[in-house]
């Protein structure tokens, strides 16, 4: 009896303890389904059918790799991208790299508010008591700390993404084209197609990703002997973000364009969950994307500023004063501030902002891609923990490859 | 002034006025003084060579040498330099003075009693803008408004550099980073990455590593004792009071904590384990069990004579009450130490002692220890069991932290 108990609890030691490890992997997967994300797939899904699911295929394995680096490095190191960064190449590239990263993250953070007015018109309320005043609520409950409370609110909010999931069994789409399509690699040279494939990207393998994943294996302090289950989380996290980014896809394939009508409003996007919740798609669009707008409006312009003032050495964190880390509060604040205000520009077409956001973050995400695997590949930095061949062979191609999208963007005028 | 910035990657003349390479490193020798000299350049020309110091005739505004290119005797590094460029420059380092941790933007070098020594850290905006050749520029500009650069450089001698990886350096560190209130050293602690703070902080002599451990949160108290030798965190262990100590143990596994509960002294082991017994926030899981007690039937100046040769009244930390009690250990009286002290020897403590104690049993909640604490302007409050046996003290510090959290408490995760 006692030899067979024995391996059960350690079964059970085992489960308990991935279970207290997991976390940062999945939470960055589910904000690849925040507001832009939401806005992104819906658009793709809705103008260009199914032919987006090979590419979601190939931005998960993307997103792996990615995301399994810089866990690693915040293993090995302890330390956080950005800090690595300054250290091994100095002030000027440190500089470049931080600038690349703020307007990736501000562009988001603008994505954010975006989805924020989006969700809020949808109820009836107007974009011009709704931003300004959820902006202020966001603020004020990151800078007093009681964020972590109000998390796990949002994350259920966040659930509501589920519900692509149902309706696009709900649907009966075509599987095995659905199927065909995601192994099918099928390309256009247009400039709209490639600004999609860009947000698309974009959206999932973030500059921001990186760097939170990072932070939160080294916070955590995941010595290499766990790093294991480490590996687990990231992966599962990034494969399931995939799969309800691939059911936004979907659904919004299987119903609106196959009407014949691309996404241009969030109005338009939260139809496609019109055959679950019939009149009241809307709502549970909107819930979805409020939930998952806020949590992200807390979290990133935060870890923005967090890690520029580390890169600078200015003091920061919340448990600083306004006056002893003045830089700090001023980024964060002038972040908010400055989203709030683009979104609140008479006539900003909304939607159009949450996604092509996005095309940004891919075309800034390869200076932070370089910076990454020289990192993850200096002895000094990893020891023996280096990448191994096929990473860096699978890295740099992605790193080329996004690089390559962007320029066949600027070519693309010349193109068609 | 010079810096070391201005040095990197400068050519070297030799007498002749002929390029010898270019200097990549600044090397340095003792670097606890608080000038330390600079012992040799590292020269790249092909391969690597090390020239002395007393061969340099000038650093600036050209890095020349006193000796002609074949003349040049190398320097045999001793192995106890500082490489300034590879393992200063951009890292973190503490501000003894400022008691913070700050980002090293650049490197002061100056002449001391003829020789070129390492005067300062330039931790402010100017190292920065001068990195990005735009000190001049963005001075220039400044001086139109009649306002000049902030100089942020802080003196050698008032930092300290801390590397894991540096052993040797690591000694001088703690030698000046020892000297700092125990909170200043946590908070130090909590602003460098995970690594190097536990680096850093198990460098400490016991004493000052347990009491900076008392202001260090809980989770970081676990992961630092969890580092140390079984052997060295039992010491540490006895170090604590015994309510910390206890609330640290709750936290570890129980195999981890039963074996530190044996391998610390069966003295403070016992008090340990009857705080475990408690609840965490109730007035057993706070209290005290080292406090000052003298029986019931002295006079003043034998109560004090009593008190000076009680080990129990030694371990008290505060002692700001005198607690009479008589043989079976109840309690049947208070005096503050002040009274005590002032009352002529010969007053019978009978006279002193104020009867109507205000008391709590263990299982008390914290909440109501803190209300009576607040309601009567206590210092600390007796803890008895309902045979009114005198069991601990919960002391003002401990009470408040229930209703007051720490700074530490509202910190949220550091990366958010």
């Amino acid at each position: 009896m006692k030899k067979l108990t024995q391996p059960v609890q350690n079964l059970f030691r085992r489960l308990w303890f991935y279970l207290t490890i997991l976390g940062p992997g999945l939470i960055t997967a589910s904000a690849d389904n925040d507001a832009p994300g939401i806005a992104t797939y819906s658009m793709a899904g809705s103008t260009y059918g199914y032919k987006f699911l090979w590419l979601i295929l190939f931005v998960t394995f993307g997103e792996l790799i990615v995301q399994e680096m810089a866990a690693r490095m915040g293993a090995v190191t302890g330390k956080g991208t950005a800090d690595l960064i300054r250290e091994r190449f100095g002030v000027r590239i440190t500089t470049f790299a931080m600038l690349c990263l703020l307007l990736a993250n501000l562009g988001t953070t603008i994505a954010q508010f975006a989805g924020i007015a989006a969700a809020a018109e949808l109820f009836g309320v107007t974009r011009y008591i709704a931003v300004p005043i959820l902006a202020f609520l966001v603020g004020l409950m990151v800078l007093r700390g009681s964020y972590r409370y109000v998390e796990k609110v949002l994350l259920v909010l966040c659930l509501s993404a589920l519900s692509y999931v149902i309706t696009a069994f709900l649907l009966r789409p075509p599987w095995g084209e659905i199927l065909r399509q995601a192994v099918t690699p099928s390309f256009q040279s247009d400039t709209g197609y490639i600004l999609a494939v860009l947000a698309t990207i974009g959206t999932t393998i973030t500059p921001w990703g990186i760097i939170y994943i990072q932070a939160s294996v080294a916070d955590k302090g995941v010595s290499m002997d766990e790093y294991l289950y480490t590996r687990l989380d990231v992966v599962s996290g990034a494969a399931w973000g995939n799969v309800v980014s691939a059911f936004i896809v979907i659904c919004t394939a299987a119903t609106l364009f196959v009407a014949g009508m691309p996404v241009e409003t969030a109005e338009q996007a939260a139809m496609a969950l019109e055959p679950l919740a019939g009149a009241g798609a809307r709502y549970l669009f909107s819930i979805g994307l409020l939930g998952a707008s806020v949590l992200a409006a807390s979290v990133l312009p935060l870890s923005t500023t967090y890690a520029i003032c580390e890169a600078f050495g200015w003091e920061r964190g919340l448990d600083r004063s306004s006056h002893e880390a003045p830089i700090f509060y001023g980024l964060y604040i002038a972040m908010l501030i400055l989203s709030v205000v683009v979104v609140l520009v008479p006539g900003m077409p909304l939607f159009a902002l949450m996604w092509l956001s996005q095309s940004l973050n891919a075309i800034l995400l390869p200076v932070l891609l370089v910076l990454t695997l020289r990192l993850v590949n200096n002895r000094r930095v990893m020891g023996n923990y280096v990448n191994k061949k096929w990473q860096n062979v699978l890295g740099w191609a992605l790193t080329v490859a996004i690089s390559g999208v962007t320029v066949v963007l600027l070519a693309s005028p010349w193109l068609s | 002034m010079l810096y070391v910035s201005q040095l990197q990657g400068k050519q070297i003349w030799d007498a002749w006025g002929a390029s010898v390479g270019r200097c990549v490193d600044v090397l340095i020798g003792d670097p606890g003084q608080a000038f330390p000299p600079v012992r040799a350049l590292v020269c790249r020309n092909g391969q690597q060579q090390f020239i002395a110091a007393e061969q340099i005739s000038a650093l600036y505004p050209s890095i020349v040498l006193n000796v002609p290119g074949s003349g040049i005797v190398p320097y045999v590094p001793r192995g106890d330099e500082l490489w300034l460029i590879d393992r200063v420059l951009d890292r973190q380092i503490v501000d003894t003075e400022g008691r913070r941790v700050v980002r090293v933007n650049d490197l002061q070098i100056a002449k001391v009693r003829d020789r070129f020594c390492l005067t300062g850290v330039d931790v402010g905006g100017a190292g920065l803008l001068r990195r990005l050749g735009l000190e001049r520029p963005v001075g220039a500009f400044m001086r139109l408004f009649k306002r000049s650069l902030r100089e942020g450089v802080v003196p050698w001698e008032d930092v300290a550099p801390v590397h894991q990886e540096d052993p040797l350096r690591l000694r001088v560190s703690r030698d000046r980073i020892s000297q700092l209130p125990p909170a200043d050293i946590a908070a130090i602690f909590n602003d460098l990455d995970r690594q190097t703070g536990q680096a850093l902080i198990a460098s400490l002599d016991n004493e000052t590593l347990a009491d900076t451990l008392e202001e260090v949160p809980s989770d970081l108290q676990v992961s630092v004792l969890a580092h140390l030798e079984p052997e060295r965190a039992a010491d540490i262990l006895e170090e604590l009071p015994p309510d910390e100590a206890a609330d640290l143990l709750a936290d570890l596994p129980v195999d981890t904590s039963d074996q530190l509960l044996e391998l610390m002294e069966q003295e403070d082991a016992r008090d340990v384990r009857t705080l475990l017994a408690y609840p965490e926030d109730s007035a057993g899981g706070i209290m005290n069990t080292e406090f000052a007690v003298v029986p019931v039937g002295l006079c003043a100046g034998e109560a004090l004579d009593y008190l000076r040769s009680s080990e129990q009244a030694q371990e008290d930390e505060a002692m700001y009450y005198v607690y009479v009690v008589d043989d079976q250990q109840r309690l049947s009286g208070v005096v503050t130490l002040r009274d005590l002290v002032m009352a002529a020897p010969q007053t019978p403590l009978d006279e002193l002692i104020n009867k109507d104690v205000i008391t709590v049993q263990p299982d008390t909640p914290q909440e109501e220890v803190a209300y009576l604490v607040a309601k009567y302007d206590l210092l600390a409050v007796p803890v008895v069991d309902e045979n009114g046996v005198l069991l601990g003290i919960v002391t003002v510090d401990d009470a408040i932290d229930a209703v007051l959290p720490t700074a530490w408490k509202k910190r949220i995760p550091r990366f958010f």
